[in-house]
């Protein structure tokens, strides 16, 4: 509760401070637009501009319509960016995303001057209730919007024939057939027709290419404070990093007065890869799914009744022996678990970073930062570690946004999106205005300025102010781009990533001797296609979808019981006991539907 | 005149009755007996895109799948047993209970008893499991603490991580919300036995206990006996947000339900046939459990519901 309240008041106090910074940022801005340094700025731009030659046919309208004294009324952000020739004729398009959230306000100033230089509004519609039913009532009464974002349930309104084909309009527009037009084949469906934009992910082009990533996502997880006290040292295989805990519990008993937990199993519902998968990224999987391939041969083979496997459970019990690992970890909520590693005295865990964010989130707001996490690349001793992806470029072809057969004006938003993705517009969208929102840094990268960062960091002002829903939710560039090595967003910048860490985290980093946490790991592996297992889709009520889910069951079961075990003779008889019950599975069923998927997906 | 036309004339003259009684029919059938059609998925693969029409049959190939899995018979075991362990203990509660919230004789005292004791019927499961969770914890949970002030173990149990102890953590957590919600029933039946009963035992010189026992008891019999017989019914629907959210893969053995499998092994992986063929299960069950305890009480000359 304390906790809470101190972070609300901070909160507060960040908020007020914001607005404050906000307020006089803005008066300082607007003096600068009234000194007319436009040149200055849009000088910068065009030579942004050049360096993508699509963006070199949209640039011939500006010097027109900027010659009929359109430069009056363009200026401030943008200035250099041609208005859409029918900007004065302004016209609305209902967009419904599959997301729960809410629409940006009316008086949003990044989306007001978008709609000011193109006439368009969407009007967003999100998703309040079950999405099924959203759409299974949108499909029924034939009741589209004009523009639909809905994930992978896509497919439902494809089968319905809710979208228009778009595989003959995108090579129309520049800048979305720079996006697109190399992964078109993997966009279009069974049906020949391509209905999606996708809008996650930086996809097979000659713009931009994959960022890389700065902190693991997903895998064994310490406490910095126990690295910094046992010398900084290099952690590659499980027994190291036990040692290292088991040293720092027993110096430190416990933490700020709560007792010290030296590794927490996290297995609540769904929840459950704490228990279920870290045998496969010991063998140097990522995170696959619920079975291991071989990358060279593509062979797939069970991991969890692995040598590995035994060995894991092994070490977990021993450690649960030691008194490292307290058994209520195995019967503990998320919400137990989030508000155990909150008290700081966690030392380490299993998980994938998004599940814990809202932890290490309040530990930072604390002041903690010594308390906060990195993760290790630990695998079998010898192993090279794979916990670290590299996007291949091949879009899902669901995940993004169609067109309804209700639109009635799709040309127009075609010309709109691939408007929206010129460079100049997306810098503004993702950064804003320099000198205001953002900075160059003296190495040349880009960090945002830290009133604009804590707008970032708020999630209400990040949508009320910024351009972020726009961005989010259309076409859009990630990664970074090829021309001037510059970070598409913050979120793929280096120098943003450096300046929004703590000091302490900086001297962490330098101890290492590392820009960024993901330099632990061998570098980011480009996956093959049909990467991974665990998206594949299996058929309802299929002998693969039970078995899958007979193996999860299963898993759950006896893997607890195995990290209880009383003692060596007991581990081993339960161990024996899961061979069978795992055996009884109809495993075959399973792993020959995820082969045929495989082979299915590397032919194409 | 015949049998049968003296039942038209007798309906003629009951023919307002029978008007009112209409929109009732109407509405059970759309309700309850139309959406049994449904049931026919059960012996059917079905796809939700086929429709009832284009999805194949398969006979009871669903419901062989269900009676081969030892999953199965072990999740019905488990929905009996903690169904029938909450019915018992939050009967024998209830009735408790109200008994002894009759005997309480200052009115003032007697509604905030009441009032409080109801309050958990209006916690949701998810708090409820919290708090239950809360209090069993390893580390500082009430249990544990006071077990060890009182020094009867040792060190801390570690209540939802054993299999022995589940039943009784979903029984008691049942009995602990419902018990004040469940007497308010009995305490109305009990306010409407005649005060004159008590009189003349009290002129018979019974006790407090003997009044309880020879006047309120079986003036709220055939209460009992009615509420016994409709929660008969729900035992097989009435075990599923405890096991699931306390539930955990050490547990799984006792604590997985019908509904959960159904959930697992039905919903999740979009096999509404299976999910049917289960539900298809529990009514049969559940209509031979409340036939034969309906039979039992008419034994008993008790009266019955039906």
């Amino acid at each position: 509760m304390c906790q809470i309240l101190e972070r609300k008041v901070y909160e507060m106090k960040m908020k007020k401070l914001c607005a404050m910074l906000l307020a006089s940022s803005m008066i300082l801005s607007l003096a600068a637009c009234g000194s007319g340094d436009g040149g200055q700025q849009s000088g910068q731009d065009s030579s942004v501009q050049e360096s993508s030659s699509e963006q070199s046919e949209t640039k011939e309208s500006p010097a027109e319509s900027g010659s009929e004294g359109g430069e009056a009324e363009n200026q401030g952000p943008l200035a250099g960016v041609a208005p859409m020739e029918d900007a004065d004729d302004p016209i609305t398009y209902t967009f419904f995303v599959r997301d729960p959230g809410q629409a940006p306000a009316d008086n949003n100033p990044v989306i007001q001057k978008i709609t000011e230089l193109t006439g368009v509004t969407l009007k967003f519609e999100f998703l309040v209730g079950d999405l099924d039913q959203k759409l299974g009532t949108m499909i029924a009464g034939s009741d589209y919007p004009d523009v639909i974002f809905a994930g992978d349930a896509a497919t439902k309104l494809m089968d319905a024939g809710a979208f228009i084909p778009l595989e003959d309009e995108i090579p129309k527009y520049p800048n979305l057939n720079a996006m697109y037009g190399n992964v078109m084949k993997y966009l279009t469906q069974a049906d020949g027709h391509v209905y999606n934009m996708e809008i996650y992910g930086t996809f097979q082009n000659d713009v931009t290419e994959v960022a890389p990533p700065f902190e693991c996502g997903i895998g064994f997880y310490i406490q910095k404070a126990v690295l910094e006290e046992a010398g900084y040292p290099e952690i590659h295989t499980l027994d190291e990093y036990f040692k290292v805990i088991e040293d720092y519990m027993e110096k430190h008993p416990d933490i700020d007065g709560v007792p010290t937990s030296g590794f927490e199993i996290l297995g609540d519902g769904w929840r459950n890869w704490a228990l279920l998968n870290p045998a496969q990224n010991l063998l140097g999987a990522g995170n696959e799914g619920a079975i291991f391939v071989d990358q060279q041969t593509f062979e797939t083979s069970f991991y969890q009744i692995s040598d590995t496997a035994h060995d894991f459970y092994k070490k977990l019990n021993e450690e649960y022996l030691k008194g490292v690992i307290v058994p209520e970890t195995l019967t503990q909520s998320y919400d137990e678990y989030i508000s155990k590693i909150t008290t700081g005295a966690v030392l380490g865990f299993y998980d994938q970073n998004w599940n814990f964010g809202s932890a290490q989130n309040l530990l930072k707001a604390d002041g903690k930062y010594n308390r906060t996490y990195v993760c290790l690349p630990i695998t079998n001793p010898g192993v090279k570690d794979g916990y670290l992806d590299k996007s291949n470029g091949i879009p899902t072809a669901t995940n993004g946004v169609g067109i309804t057969i209700n639109c009635e004006n799709p040309e127009r938003l075609m010309r709109f999106f691939d408007w929206l993705c010129q460079r100049e517009v997306q810098d503004y969208l993702q950064w804003g205005e320099e000198g205001v929102d953002w900075n160059y840094t003296e190495d040349g990268g880009k960090a945002l300025t830290p009133e604009r960062r804590a707008i970032a960091y708020d999630t209400a002002r990040n949508r009320d102010e910024t351009g972020h829903t726009l961005w989010n939710y259309c076409p859009k560039w990630q990664g970074i781009y090829k021309s001037d090595n510059m970070p598409c967003g913050a979120g793929e910048s280096p120098d943003e990533y450096l300046a929004s860490q703590s000091d302490y985290d900086r001297q962490f980093l330098e101890a290492y001797g590392i820009k960024y946490p993901a330099e632990l790991f061998s570098d980011p592996i480009i996956r093959p296609q049909y990467y991974p297992v665990w998206a594949m889709n299996l058929e309802d009520g299929s002998p693969a979808a039970v078995a899958s889910t007979k193996i999860t069951d299963v898993t759950m079961k006896c893997y607890p019981r195995l990290i209880l075990a009383k003692d060596e003779a007991e581990y081993e008889s339960l161990w024996a006991d899961f061979l069978k019950e795992f055996n009884a599975i109809d495993l075959d069923a399973y792993q020959s539907e995820v082969d045929r998927q495989i082979a299915e997906k590397m032919a194409k | 005149m015949s049998k049968f036309q003296k039942t038209l004339k007798k309906a003629a003259g009951q023919k307002m009755l029978y008007i009112m009684i209409v929109p009732c029919m109407i509405y059970t059938f759309i309700f309850s007996y139309y959406p049994l059609s449904g049931w026919i998925m059960a012996f059917q693969n079905y796809k939700p895109a086929k429709g009832y029409f284009g999805s194949p049959f398969v006979g009871f190939d669903q419901f062989m799948f269900l009676f081969k899995d030892v999953e199965f018979w072990r999740s019905v075991r488990n929905t009996l047993a903690m169904s029938l362990m909450n019915l018992i203990f939050s009967f024998i509660f209830a009735i408790v209970f109200a008994l002894l919230l009759n005997e309480i004789k200052s009115l003032g005292m007697k509604r905030i008893t009441q009032t409080v004791s109801y309050l958990p019927h209006f916690l949701s499961w998810i708090i409820v499991c919290s708090l239950v969770s809360n209090a069993l914890s390893t580390s500082d949970g009430m249990l544990n603490n006071a077990l060890m002030a009182l020094g009867l173990i040792e060190k801390p149990v570690l209540w939802l991580g054993e299999q022995k102890y589940f039943w009784w953590v979903t029984t008691f957590s049942s009995v602990w919300k419902e018990t004040g919600w469940n007497s308010i029933i009995y305490i109305a039946a009990i306010s409407g036995i005649d005060q004159a009963l008590y009189e003349a035992a009290e002129l018979d010189g019974a006790g407090r206990f003997q009044k309880m026992w020879h006047v309120t008891l079986p003036g709220i019999k055939s209460t009992i006996v009615v509420l016994l017989i409709m929660n008969l019914g729900w035992v097989l629907n009435a075990s599923f947000e405890v096991p699931y959210i306390l539930g955990n893969g050490l547990l799984q053995d006792v604590s997985q339900t019908i509904d959960i499998f159904v959930l697992k092994y039905g919903m999740s992986i979009g096999n509404y046939s299976l999910a049917t063929a289960a539900g298809i299960f529990k009514s049969v069950i559940s209509l031979g459990l409340v036939f034969g305890t309906n039979a039992i009480a008419n034994k008993l000359g008790e009266n019955s519901l039906m």
